[in-house]
């Protein structure tokens, strides 16, 4: 905590009032024929913590180099704390970056490394050291400053360029997949440093990822990107729970899309009648083929002969300890996956035939095309 | 049994490292790769065999020579340090050895400005550009130093093309002396050592990651400040490199200064070959060569020492 106060100028200063707030508006970039940004708008709240997810070529690299002034928009803006740097070069944006490989410079020692924003800024040599330390502290690195970069390991390296990125009290942090070369163990625990920083700082971060299991863990609202367009911005549970569309629903978490036909009042499956809930529709479904989604986990494994369960044959079952996961196929030739605990279920075979149960508010229904 | 010998050795250097954490785990990314350290050792008859036929080329065509010339100064035509006395004894001499040393740090700082923007231009470009602009700088290697030369003779003398622009545009009323000065060894030796001062730059260069220039910026460093804080100390040993290689190269150079020069601008190598061909004072014409070595030597070593490349390169332990 003293290091922290180090950096924030001293103890009074609290945590929420550091972040700044980010509103990108209609943001639009093309590289030749391809649109890499398509109209993205995004209101980021001082002080959260969000993630921008989606694969490669999705846009979200090109958004962040956009928020960081590398990168010039073909159309929209990009304001930071209510005032607009659209067109202001990185090094007057005063915000903090961490990239993908560590980027420290190799010339200079770990405490001049960290003391290099505050020389930009012409602070004084006493009080670069003094910061510099804090700063060191504040990532657990305290003693290491007279090395070289290039005597650490990946993941001090990693830490020495947050501390690089935080030692000028930025109000906006990015980073650019700051885990992605780091191996698990160490990445899981960087997590928890940079979890644990953003809430010491309260600083707003936005971070690159196209891991989905870190950009739940981590942020406060995940933005899901596909071909340069936002598909969904919302919580962790809200986009496992009730994804948007398609994509969002495939990309988080595993999902079974069942082909349906759909009445307006029941979707029809393999010949039986399932009765959905107004809300299963996350977007308007026109009568006609439709998509229902049912997460493997909210799917029961039954008897085939009960009347309210879709009849399937067992196709593979993979025991996982205290999960099984049991693959089947309808009748109707669509394959489902269900995941049961595994002391809940009968000794299955491949060919044995079940009945799979979708509990009423466990099914979504979305629209038969590609959203 | 040499691979057990260098992990052994690695061991303990990481032992070394320090009392607070031990070294790098070995499942763990050590470093971004940019100046790592080959790891892979080879056995001594590979380092033998691939070495042997440029030493040995070293050998009799370079050592040997060399050394007969030194021993014939210090015992031609009596045993004793006389050529050398010579040679600092006529001012003559000392005024040629001065102008040599001032040509070519002329030389080399001419195409240090001339070959950095170049450089910088090439590790930015990629594909068909950086294939021409290499073509550019390697062009002038296709034909010889001594056409190069005749080329500038040709561009400078009394009714060349320069002095036609220079009367033409009206910056002078009659044709200037542009021919066998200073200027025009310069000039003309530049051009044909430039491309050593290019290449070293655009190496190092180009081993700069782009993304550090980015952290510079976003750490606050405008464009200018950035170049003088990152990107200058991270080329500088392809500069000092290619200052070496360009200084040591003007040093000892002769087609260029014996023809586009006058005796007034003779250079060394110009004396001891006209020591060699029209005095015949071979003695003498070896103390110059023994001159001109220590002078190289000392020079080479003062730019390891002030430069300092491990350092530079945070090999420090």
């Amino acid at each position: 905590m003293l290091a922290i106060g180090a950096i924030a100028g001293g103890p009074s200063v609290t945590a929420a009032t550091t972040g700044a707030a980010i509103s990108v508006r209609g943001l639009t970039r093309r590289f030749g024929a391809v649109v890499a940004v398509d109209d993205v708008s995004l209101e980021i709240a001082a002080g959260e913590f969000i993630a921008l997810l989606g694969p490669s070529g999705s846009g979200k690299s090109t958004v962040l180099m956009s928020l960081a002034g590398f990168d010039l928009p073909d159309a929209g803006r990009i304001l930071i704390g209510g005032e607009d740097c659209t067109h202001l070069p990185p090094h007057r944006r005063n915000i903090g970056m961490v990239f993908q490989n560590y980027t420290l410079f190799p010339h200079l020692s770990v405490a001049d490394n960290v003391a290099f924003p505050l020389k930009m800024r012409g602070i004084g040599r006493a009080e670069r050291r003094a910061r510099a330390e804090a700063a060191l502290e504040v990532v657990r690195l305290s003693g290491f400053g007279a090395r070289m970069p290039r005597q650490l390991s990946g993941g001090q390296q990693q830490r020495v360029a947050l501390a690089r990125a935080i030692v000028y009290r930025p109000r906006v942090l990015l980073m650019d997949e700051p885990l992605s070369a780091l191996d698990k163990n160490l990445r899981e625990e960087m997590q928890i440093e940079i979890k644990r920083l953003h809430s010491e700082l309260g600083i707003t971060i936005v971070f690159v990822t196209h891991d989905q299991g870190e950009a739940l863990t981590m942020a406060d609202r995940v933005a899901i990107l596909r071909a340069g367009r936002v598909q969904q911005i919302a919580p962790a549970r809200t986009l496992y729970e009730r994804p948007a569309n398609l994509f969002a629903a495939g990309f988080i978490g595993d999902m079974n899309r069942i082909p349906t036909t759909w009445d307006g009042r029941a979707a029809h499956v393999a010949g039986r009648a399932l009765a959905l809930e107004a809300e299963a529709a996350v977007s308007a479904v026109p009568p006609g083929p439709a998509i229902l989604a049912v997460r493997p986990e909210r799917i029961g494994v039954a008897a085939p002969d009960r009347p309210d369960a879709l009849p399937a044959t067992v196709t593979d079952v993979v025991y996982g300890g205290a999960g099984t996961l049991v693959i089947a196929t309808l009748d109707d030739g669509a394959q489902v996956r269900a995941r049961a605990p595994s002391a809940a279920l009968p000794p299955l075979a491949p060919g044995d035939r079940v009945g799979l149960v979708v509990p009423p508010g466990a099914a979504l229904l979305y629209p038969a095309e590609a959203p | 049994m040499s691979a057990a010998r260098a992990s052994a050795a690695r061991a303990a250097s990481a032992a070394r490292a320090g009392p607070v954490t031990p070294g790098p785990a070995a499942n763990d990314v050590v470093t971004t790769g940019f100046f790592r350290a080959r790891g892979r050792r080879m056995s001594k008859p590979a380092i033998v065999g691939l070495m042997l036929p440029f030493f040995s080329l070293l050998v009799f065509a370079f050592l040997y020579p060399l050394m007969s010339l030194i021993a014939i100064s210090l015992t031609e035509p009596q045993p004793g340090l006389a050529n050398y006395a010579r040679v600092f004894e006529n001012p003559v001499y000392a005024t040629v050895l001065l102008r040599t040393l001032r040509i070519a740090l002329l030389v080399s700082l001419l195409s240090l400005i001339l070959a950095f923007p170049v450089a910088a231009l090439m590790a930015r470009s990629k594909g068909p550009k950086l294939a021409l602009i290499t073509a550019c700088i390697l062009l002038p290697f296709w034909s010889s130093v001594l056409v190069r030369t005749a080329a500038w003779a040709v561009l400078l003398q009394r009714n060349g093309l320069v002095n036609g622009l220079l009367t033409g545009l009206g910056v002078t009323d009659a044709p200037v002396k542009l021919l066998y000065t200073q200027g025009a060894v310069v000039v003309a030796m530049t051009h044909v050592l430039m491309p050593f001062m290019v290449l070293p730059i655009y190496g190092a260069l180009r081993n700069i990651p782009t993304d550090l220039a980015r952290a510079a910026a976003i750490c606050g460093a405008g464009p200018a400040r950035a170049f003088r804080e990152v990107t200058l100390p991270l080329a500088l040993p392809g500069v000092t490199g290619g200052f070496i290689l360009v200084f040591l190269s003007a040093l000892g150079y002769f087609i260029t200064p014996s023809l586009l020069g006058s005796p007034q601008e003779m250079m060394i190598a110009t004396l001891i070959s006209q020591q060699i061909r029209e005095s015949l004072d071979w003695p003498f014409a070896a103390a110059l060569v023994g001159v001109l070595t220590l002078f190289v030597t000392g020079i080479t070593l003062a730019f390891g020492r002030l430069f300092r490349f491990d350092r530079l390169m945070g090999a420090r332990a």
